[in-house]
């Protein structure tokens, strides 16, 4: 699993990489870097098995008084 | 400006219909009925008219600041640092929240309902591949597949009127049983559905005419709520209201009822290709609005290099926000989307962009 997930992430920075350099388009290599990376942040570790904090529950937690309202 | 494409009002309507239609035909039932029991025709209604008002808010908002989406509005209204923070947390917490909620539903529903040996993950890539095709290519390549495929959606009517053999108009009675306050209650959930017409904000400046864009909105909320309440309607007259609360996806399985002198039957599909169909242009249209927005907060030429890694980022939070399983997808619906982003992205930053726009004298007059 882990080998087929680098190998897409090869892939995407195959696809769009050279096209940006050649264009001469920095910013958008930039945020396409800082996109990639926060897309492996998040995948990498769910394909290890590592359970990351949902951050759904603290949101839960956060508005409980008003769904407590409406139930 | 990165996006170029225009598109005309009909377009927007059918793309509006389907952005927020099917998820909800399918989900909101259940959810619903659970509360308002027989009555939750009636809290549809309600949140039809809620979501006008939505709508008017958004459309009156946006037209202040023609040629202007969301992100480039609340720069100009807040102030350059307030005005993107607003819109970073309108792209990490709404559109990408609701995307990859819509990624994930697809799934459970195709892995629940119909193929439960297939791995959910095969569902999440393809639809995020898909829609991330359309989206790459602009605006204008995602209204169309939407034309294309819109009739499906206009297909469900057929089926509901063939499933009135099997319905009884008692099953409703008696109205107004609990009184007003489950139904006003219960009315929040579809809300919060049809106040993704907030999304519209990013669609107004590419309509070629932005003057219809009150007309755009009010005919696609007033659409979603009929198909809306005729879903409701049709999982209630059949089941009555203890059946369908307790099912998952009343209105697929009112569908498989249909039997027409045992030929007509197996409808479902009708369904399915609705739900799949729609769940693409439903996914595309947040996806669209993710990677449009990035690029404005960003200030990038082009938004297109974007599109590949927010599918990433899609897929792999559409497994992490939405719980392990099917329960705790529902469960988090009505629990943590609801109140989270009806009140402060769908009605709240709005009217606050709205009274700071006010009171700075910032914009043109509507209208």
């Amino acid at each position: 699993m882990i080998v087929l997930l680098i190998m897409a992430f090869i892939g995407i920075v195959l696809f769009e990489a050279p096209g940006l350099i050649k264009k001469k388009m920095w910013r958008e290599l930039a945020a396409f870097s800082l996109y990639l990376s926060i897309g492996m942040a998040l995948s990498i570790p769910q394909v290890l098995g590592i359970t990351l904090p949902n951050p759904t529950k603290a949101i839960e937690a956060l508005v409980k008084p008003i769904s407590e309202l409406l139930k | 400006m990165p996006e170029k494409g225009k598109i005309d009002s009909k377009q927007a309507v059918l793309l509006m219909i389907s952005m927020i239609l099917p998820t909800a035909i399918l989900t909101i039932p259940a959810v619903t009925v659970k509360t308002a029991r027989q009555d939750a025709w009636l809290s549809v209604m309600v949140a039809t008219l809620a979501g006008l008002l939505i709508a008017r808010l958004v459309v009156s908002l946006s037209l202040r600041f023609p040629g202007q989406t969301l992100f480039e509005f609340s720069e100009e209204i807040l102030g350059k640092a307030l005005g993107k923070m607003v819109g970073f947390l309108y792209i990490w917490l709404f559109f990408l929240y609701i995307g990859s909620g819509v990624v994930r539903e697809f799934g459970v529903f195709l892995v629940t309902a119909v193929m439960p040996a297939t791995p959910i993950i095969v569902f999440l890539i393809v639809v995020t591949a898909v829609a991330g095709y359309a989206v790459r290519n602009g605006l204008e390549v995602l209204c169309r597949f939407n034309q294309l495929f819109i009739p499906v959606t206009g297909l469900l009517v057929i089926v509901f009127l063939l499933s009135t053999l099997d319905m009884k108009l008692d099953r409703l009675l008696p109205v107004f049983d609990a009184g007003l306050a489950p139904i006003v209650k219960s009315a929040v959930t579809p809300t919060m559905w049809l106040g993704e017409i907030v999304t519209l904000a990013m669609i107004i400046p590419y309509l070629s005419k932005p003057k219809e864009a009150h007309r755009v909105a009010v005919l696609s909320i007033l659409i979603t709520g009929f198909f809306l309440t005729a879903s409701i309607m049709e999982a209630l007259l059949i089941f009555g209201p203890n059946l369908t609360g307790h099912w998952i996806f009343p209105t697929f399985n009112a569908t498989r009822v249909v039997s027409i002198a045992n030929f007509l039957e197996r409808l479902e599909f009708i369904v399915i290709m609705a739900w799949v169909l729609g769940g693409i242009v439903k996914v595309g249209v947040f996806y669209y609005a993710v990677v449009l927005g990035s690029a404005q907060c960003l200030g990038l030429r082009d938004y297109r290099p974007l599109v590949l890694p927010v599918g990433v980022i899609l897929v792999a939070l559409s497994i992490l926000l939405h719980g392990e399983n099917i329960v705790e997808v529902l469960h988090y619906i009505p629990h943590v989307e609801v109140p989270f982003l009806l009140i402060v992205f769908e009605v709240g930053i709005p009217l606050l962009l709205l009274i700071v726009a006010l009171v700075r004298g910032k914009g043109g007059k509507s209208n």
